[in-house]
């Protein structure tokens, strides 16, 4: 179907430069965002309204990406910078303040991401070093660090975890039975990879290298799980291109690329929308496009337009429409 | 098969030039900002305002969330309909609950505007239940595509009565305007009434209106209830149409344009019916009038010859429009299709779902497997109800379309509830129903762990407690006992004494719980002047183990009193056989004894 949309609020965040980053809580009453001018604000959106709740000062550099926990472990919010270090803020009786402060890295934090929230308070941050860390708050404002050295050589510039239910478990489970939790999440890098990675006793290991992009890897997403069998992650990259890796078997060995569609310039982000049938690029050429998963053979509630993809509808602003 | 191709809509965000679009997903809406994506550093400039964009979807819409209430009524009970119906009882029932969501339809329309949608849903959700639901034979299928027609075409009342009530209504430029519209739509008896009054006023042509008047009276119509089979009526039909020809062909008529042009049309003519273009409309107008005057016995199977042809004929220039290509796809019986069609062209899933459901119950959908496993009808009514799950109050009715969703309803609706803001306590326990009536046990932690930390951060321990209990969170109800022990200490005494007191069963949640609820107990104990009752409790608090050791101080200072109360009774003691000790006679030297030794334990055990 052709999605209509239209503006129903302008938040004026009043940031002094560039916006990186805005994420809406769990329950769409909060927004949190982050700017080149090095703070990390968050506004109370309800009802059409804009309430500045937080200015967040602490980074010494422009805040690329915020990220909010799961409102089990309370109000927290993590940010990450070129500065070099990733904070996590929490609020506490009404007011936001540092609850950790990380800088295990040696250059810029481009990209943090909260694991599901079965794993406890875990938070994945990649680094312009090439490095990945994983912090585990332990409890009593201790954090565990386990960090994975030249996990992308030059640079890592975007995470994404995975679903907490190992794929099929939830179909075959018999009630009552704990599911099989397994910790990964994905990473892509400046050596064109994108990598899957997987927690077993203990450590973190590269369980899978995934080729397909001939520049960097700007941006991963892990589709949240409906309950298939199936893994979907979606990457984006300098080279234009926007690939799907699809894994149908459970146990996580074969991943086939199926190139979603070759842009005319960059495309830096991709995201999945919270039951994971759309996924949204943002690239280069001013606009945001939607694209619903429809399979060839297949009925296709939107179009049959090529093999397999159709575009939903675009975004764009409002220089596109004057050409 | 026929491609739809429609273009992607555009949307304009107001944005500085060159710069990029930065997007995410919220829960409900989704932002949209002004970025520019580079590789190192940042340079340019761009504005500081984030979009929050949201689909234009009608849930919005006041009116139609009425639509969306009363359907979502009629849609739980066809679920529940039984199965073991013997299958001409179904087909009734379902047949009902077609005209019921129609008759919502229709009641939205007549409170909203914008009703040139809602027209066309009712048009081609009628026509499916008239093909497919309904399922005429030839013979009655005519008559149900008459009635069709005539609901979807109700201008022609209003013209008739404003003719009717002019001074000379035969004289009234749309007089014979209203007599062919009344006979294109078979309202024989209608048009005969009005031709009356032509009838009366020209004498001289008496006779010609007499013959007319004949002609239409004679016309037979199938009778689906009578004894009459669809062939002899076929014959009668056949026999009836000859005489009109007859008149024809003898120049009856041809001294008055009007009724030769009645007669053509009544044999038939296509040319005839095709000039009263005007008046007919639409397309399947044409389709229904040309079936009526030239092959009333028309079989299902036979209506797509005739449905292209009449679309092709009635307007050969321009292109099919969505809404012809949906009709045409109905009319050949390709119901995949019609959805198909329905879902690209119509703005919401409302539709498509509901009649998706209906027609599978009808058993009528082929078993089409999508690439997720599921089928669908399940994938549109996981669109549709994904949709409800944005709106404050509707997500509700979504819960229910989720439960009727056997493959992936329950892991959807884990998916969504978790995002409904959990605004009030009341709010809180309504979503907390419906995952525990569903045994969603993870949701249900979460939803207790979060309103349990809510609670504490705006110390209001009870509340707190409560929550931690039903998330049946040992860690945090131990956390939160220790605050009402800590706030004991401080002020000497203890809030929420009703939730203590009736703890029950839940006290064994954790071990600091337990001592917090004993604890508690002893000082009700004390307070009833229960003394060997309280002295027992204590003693047991202490030998037990379970009072934490910051806590010993103050069981010591609460045990001092207990020595000066001269009342005390020894508590019976239980020996090693496990069996109760009567009391002995030197009661209040042992009970001492007693304390004191206790006392002599907890100081020279190690801390």
């Amino acid at each position: 179907t052709v999605m209509q949309v239209s503006v129903i609020n302008t938040v004026d965040t009043s940031h002094e430069d560039m916006i990186h980053d805005a994420q809406m809580d769990y329950y769409g009453t909060r927004l949190a965002t982050c700017s080149s001018d090095r703070t990390v604000k968050i506004f109370d959106v309800r009802n059409g309204g804009q309430i500045l709740v937080a200015d967040l000062r602490g980074h010494e550099g422009p805040v690329w990406q915020v990220a909010w926990a799961h409102p089990m472990y309370g109000n927290i919010l993590a940010s990450c910078s070129y500065d070099r270090k990733v904070i996590v803020w929490k609020e506490e009786n009404g007011s936001w303040d540092k609850m950790y402060e990380y800088t295990g890295h040696e250059s810029s934090m481009n990209s943090v991401c909260w694991g599901p929230y079965d794993f406890g308070l875990i938070l994945a941050c990649g680094s312009s070093d090439g490095a990945i860390s994983l912090l585990t708050f332990t409890g009593e404002q201790q954090w565990d660090v386990k960090k994975i050295s030249n996990a992308h050589t030059i640079g890592c510039n975007a995470v994404s975890w995975a679903p907490a239910v190992v794929p099929g478990s939830l179909v075959d489970q018999p009630s009552g039975q704990k599911p099989n939790y397994v910790k990964r999440f994905v990473s892509g890098g400046c050596d064109n990879l994108v990598k899957l990675w997987k927690e077993e006793d203990g450590q973190w290991k590269e369980d899978q290298k995934l080729e397909a992009h001939s520049d960097w890897v700007r941006d991963v997403g892990w589709a949240p799980s409906i309950g298939l069998p199936t893994s979907t992650i979606a990457s984006c990259s300098q080279d234009g291109r926007v690939f799907i890796w699809t894994c149908e078997d459970p146990t996580g060995n074969t991943w086939t690329p199926k190139l979603l569609h070759k842009f005319v310039d960059v495309v830096w982000h991709v995201s999945w929308s919270i039951t994971g049938n759309i996924l949204a690029v943002s690239g280069g050429d001013n606009k945001v496009t939607l694209w619903k998963e429809s399979m060839d053979g297949q009925w296709a509630c939107i179009s049959d337009v090529s093999k397999g993809q159709g575009a939903v509808s675009s975004i764009t602003d409002t220089q596109q429409s004057e050409q | 098969m026929e491609e739809l191709d429609v273009e992607p809509t555009t949307t304009n965000i107001p944005a500085s030039e060159g710069n990029h679009l930065g997007f995410v997903w919220g829960p409900g809406d989704i932002l949209v900002y002004d970025t520019i994506y580079k590789s190192s550093g940042s340079v340019g400039t761009c504005s500081s305002f984030i979009h929050e964009v949201r689909k234009d979807e009608d849930i919005y819409s006041p009116i139609l969330r009425k639509l969306f209430n009363e359907s979502h009524h009629i849609f739980v009970g066809l679920q529940t309909i039984r199965e073991d119906l013997p299958n001409k009882n179904k087909k009734t029932q379902f047949v009902s609950i077609s005209k019921n969501y129609r008759s919502v339809i229709r009641a939205c329309m007549e409170e909203l505007q914008q009703v040139s949608i809602l027209l066309a849903i009712e048009l081609i959700w009628n026509l499916c239940e008239v093909l497919f639901i309904d399922a005429a034979p030839g013979g009655s299928l005519l008559l149900h595509l008459l009635d069709w027609v005539r609901l979807h075409k109700a201008d022609v009342d209003e013209k008739a009565q404003e003719v009717l009530q002019s001074e000379s209504p035969t004289e009234h430029h749309g007089y014979w305007d209203v007599v062919l519209s009344y006979l294109m739509q078979g309202r024989m008896d209608e048009a005969r009434q009005m031709l009356v009054k032509w009838g009366v006023l020209k004498p001289a042509a008496r006779s010609m209106y007499k013959q007319m008047d004949n002609l239409l009276s004679k016309m037979p119509v199938y009778n689906p209830g009578g004894s009459q089979t669809l062939t002899e009526f076929d014959v009668k039909w056949r026999h009836w149409h000859d005489m009109v020809d007859h008149s024809l062909q003898d120049n009856s008529f041809a001294s008055d344009p009007n009724l030769e042009l009645i007669c053509k049309i009544l044999m038939g003519d296509e040319d005839a019916i095709l000039e009263q273009k005007d008046l007919l409309s639409t397309w399947y107008h044409f389709l229904v009038t040309r079936l009526l005057f030239s092959h009333p016995t028309v079989k299902p199977t036979e209506l797509h010859y005739y449905a292209q042809s009449c679309l092709a004929m009635f307007d050969s220039r321009s292109a099919p429009e969505p809404l012809d290509s949906i009709l045409l796809a109905a009319f050949e019986f390709d119901i995949h299709q019609v959805i198909k069609d329905c879902s690209i062209a119509l703005n919401n899933w409302w539709f498509v779902a509901h009649l998706t459901d209906l027609l599978d119950h009808c058993n009528l959908l082929q078993s089409h497997n999508l690439h997720f496993g599921s089928n669908l009808r399940e994938f549109l009514l996981l669109e549709y109800a994904s949709g409800l799950f944005t709106h404050h109050s509707l997500w509700q009715l979504a819960v229910d379309y989720f439960d009727h969703c056997p493959e992936f309803g329950r892991v959807y609706l884990e998916q969504q509830i978790e995002h409904v803001p959990l605004d009030t306590e009341r709010k809180a326990l309504k979503v907390l129903r419906i995952c525990e009536q569903r045994q969603m046990s993870e949701q249900v932690r979460s939803i207790c762990k979060i309103m349990a930390k809510r609670a504490l951060r705006n110390n209001r321990l009870g509340s707190a407690l409560s929550w931690s209990i039903r998330a049946k969170d040992a860690a945090f109800a131990t956390l939160i006992s220790e605050r009402f022990l800590q706030d004991y200490c401080a002020r000497g005494t203890f809030s929420d004494l009703d939730l203590i007191d009736n703890l029950g069963p839940a006290m064994l949640l954790s071990d600091r719980l337990t001592f917090l609820g004993k604890y508690r107990e002893f000082h009700k104990l004390y307070g009833e002047n229960r003394f060997s009752d309280a002295a027992t409790l204590l003693l047991s608090l202490m030998t037990a183990q379970i009072a934490p050791r910051s806590f010993w101080m103050t069981l010591l200072t609460d045990a001092l009193p207990l020595l000066e109360q001269k009342e005390v009774r020894l508590p019976p003691k239980v020996n090693e056989r496990n069996t109760w000790e009567p009391e002995m006679s030197s009661l209040y030297n042992l009970h001492q004894k007693k304390v004191l030794s206790t006392i002599n334990w907890l100081v020279n055990v190690d801390v």
